[in-house]
């Protein structure tokens, strides 16, 4: 079985962020990029299905500008085997990302597609339901343990009352979340072998899908600095200042 | 614009990983130990967990040759990982130790390749170099152990200080004067393996930072004639080469311990107020840190160039003599006012500021003195004009 592995450029987990000074995004010039975390929780996935002997290759997809192959080259550090770079300037949202991966499906006819849950930039968490709708594939989202079992897939997902499993029918769209697993530092040989691996570039038009962005984005602001709060004498003010000042009880 | 590659890129962020989530939490316990009067260096039960992480990422004979199974990176991807190194307080390097190495690799012979450069690259053996002397230091060729032949062996005779890794060291590399030569002309390089009779490890010297040296005595210790390292006379250059090697290490550890120690300065004058205001916003403060990441950039740039050009076989003494001032004082300096900016806090035996100053203050003096460079460094430029 082939597993189709995207992989997310975004701004390192370890960056604060700030908001360009025009209020059209954040500012991402000279900033430090990694792959995004949940990704690579699905990297690691995927290479274990591979050692255990179930996949049979594993397949990284970057979206984006140029420097996305080097998001994929720590993939293929990781254990992937081999990389397709859908190159694009275009600022590539849920959707456009959701058909571009569709069409890659289409042609490389994975039996499994391991995605992060959200993209820890802007959060969506849209892209993995999206593809299972286009594809009409089964979706285990917020995965926290996944086994195969033939033809089938057994999935423990996170949801707000606790813990879920549910049983799928491959070909499946999966999305991780944080306890999956722990993402495997990419070892020395291997960052060396990765050098060697192939990283194919196509372009959106090429895959026929058009990527005009279908949302606008107004402004973009930091939060509102938190004011500083009272200290309080005695529980009966407290319990006053809530009732009339913040009228909350 | 200098820029390190991808892959080089990759293996840099591998070892900052690695410094984080395996070195950086050791970091209490060797404050601790250090604090205690104790040596600063890894326990093996510390030790040995983390030979095995390297292992398994293959973060191990990194500047080994592949024929003898190592990664055979080039010195600008090396300088980039000892920069990371150079983050934590904690002493560690990625075995072999380089310098020995280099040495070895320039002169032993093939019977030496097999019994000693082959197990010391594969990690199987610690080596130590005993060059100093109660009267040579910063000026090696003054040195006066005596290595006399006596039909098939060598005799060596004399007194070693201030050698670090005897310890743990499995053999030596000692550097004795041969023949009628005079100063760095008959110097030869012999390899004396522990526990050879006549080898008397004197005793051990503390010094700052929680570190430890050796004084070591030679009294009639005797090996045998394909024991000597090189040629007969011939040993003060390889070991030059030698010490060049570790000069560009230092440069990357010292803009390691720079960057960690400007870090823990941002970290802390942005929370600590003062009078009603953040450290942040005081000039003081300010040109502290301004200055800091200026020299910290021109440090990793130095270290960088010299590493390119070592990379193309081109001579970077000079080179190497500039960076190991201009670094051992930028990071002096930097830890010196982040340990300032902490107030009481910095002068602690609880933070690794104290740790790495000590560190650097010794690194000023050893693998030759600022002065010492200077002098080299100006006589270089000054007889170029003749």
């Amino acid at each position: 079985m082939k597993i189709l592995v995207p992989v997310k450029r975004v701004v390192d987990y370890n960056v604060k962020v700030r908001v360009k000074s025009d209020g059209t995004g954040v500012e991402t010039a000279g900033v430090k990029m990694s792959m995004n975390p949940f990704d690579e929780i699905g990297v690691e996935e995927a290479v274990r299905l591979k050692e255990k002997g179930v996949a049979t290759e594993i397949i990284a997809v970057s979206l984006g500008v140029a420097a996305c192959a080097e998001t994929i080259r720590t993939a293929l550090a990781m254990g992937a085997d081999r990389g397709i770079l859908v190159e694009s300037d275009a600022d590539l949202q849920p959707l456009a990302v959701a058909k571009l991966l569709k069409a890659i499906a289409d042609k490389e006819q994975p039996g499994l597609i391991i995605l992060g849950k959200q993209a820890i930039d802007d959060d969506m968490s849209a892209t993995g339901q999206m593809l299972a709708a286009l594809l009409g594939w089964s979706q285990g989202t917020f995965a926290s343990e996944l086994t195969v079992d033939g033809g089938n897939l057994t999935v423990k997902r996170e949801v707000d009352g606790g813990m879920e499993t549910i049983v799928l029918t491959l070909p499946s769209i999966v999305t991780t979340d944080l306890r999956l697993n722990e993402p495997r530092y990419a070892s020395l040989p291997n960052i060396m072998k990765a050098r060697k691996k192939p990283i194919e570039t196509v372009k959106p038009e090429e895959l026929g899908v058009d990527v005009t962005p279908r949302l606008t984005v107004v402004s973009v602001a930091e939060p509102p600095k938190r004011q500083a709060g009272v200290k309080v004498g005695s529980v009966a003010e407290l319990v006053a200042k809530l009732k009339t000042e913040a009228k909350v009880i | 614009m200098f820029e390190l590659s991808e892959e080089h890129r990759m293996l840099k962020d591998l070892v900052a990983k690695f410094i984080d989530q395996e070195l950086i939490p050791l970091e209490r316990s060797a404050i601790a130990r250090e604090a205690r009067g104790e040596a600063v260096g890894l326990p093996p039960e510390e030790e040995g967990p983390l030979l095995e992480k390297c292992k398994e990422l293959g973060l191990w004979a990194l500047d080994v040759p592949e024929e003898l199974g190592g990664a055979n990176l080039p010195n600008v991807a090396l300088m980039a990982m000892n920069e990371e190194l150079g983050r934590t307080c904690v002493p560690f390097t990625f075995p072999p130790d380089s310098p020995n190495l280099h040495m070895l690799m320039a002169v032993a012979n093939e019977d030496q390749k097999r019994r000693y450069l082959a197990p010391y690259a594969a990690g199987e053996t610690k080596s130590a170099i005993a060059i100093s002397e109660p009267g040579a230091g910063g000026d090696p060729a003054g040195m006066l152990t005596r290595a006399v032949r006596d039909g098939d062996d060598w005799v060596i005779n004399g007194r070693k200080i201030w050698i670090s890794r005897v310890s743990s060291a499995d053999f030596l590399i000692v550097m004795a004067r041969t023949g009628e030569g005079k100063r760095a002309d008959g110097v030869t390089a012999f390899l004396v393996d522990r526990g050879t009779p006549g080898l008397i490890v004197e005793r051990e010297i503390k010094m700052l930072g929680g570190q430890r040296t050796y004084e070591l005595v030679f009294d009639n210790c005797r090996v045998p004639a394909s024991q000597m390292l090189g040629k007969e006379g011939k040993g003060f250059a390889p070991m030059q080469l030698r010490l060049t090697v570790r000069r560009l290490q230092m440069g990357a550890w010292c803009t390691g311990m720079a960057v960690r120690a400007l870090d823990m300065l941002c970290e802390h004058a942005t929370q600590r107020v003062t009078f009603g205001q953040r450290l942040a916003d005081r000039q003081a403060i300010q040109w502290w840190i301004t200055d800091a990441a200026t020299r910290i950039h021109a440090c990793r740039l130095m270290v960088m160039d010299a590493a390119a050009k070592q990379d193309k076989g081109m001579d970077v003494r000079t080179e190497a003599s500039m960076i190991k001032v201009f670094a051992t004082e930028m990071a002096a300096d930097v830890i010196d006012h982040a340990m300032q900016a902490f107030g009481a806090m910095g002068v602690t035996k609880e933070l690794p500021l104290q740790i790495m100053a000590a560190k650097v203050r010794a690194m000023r003096v050893y693998e030759g003195p600022s002065e010492v460079h200077r002098a080299t460094i100006a006589r270089r430029i000054i007889d170029a004009r003749k």
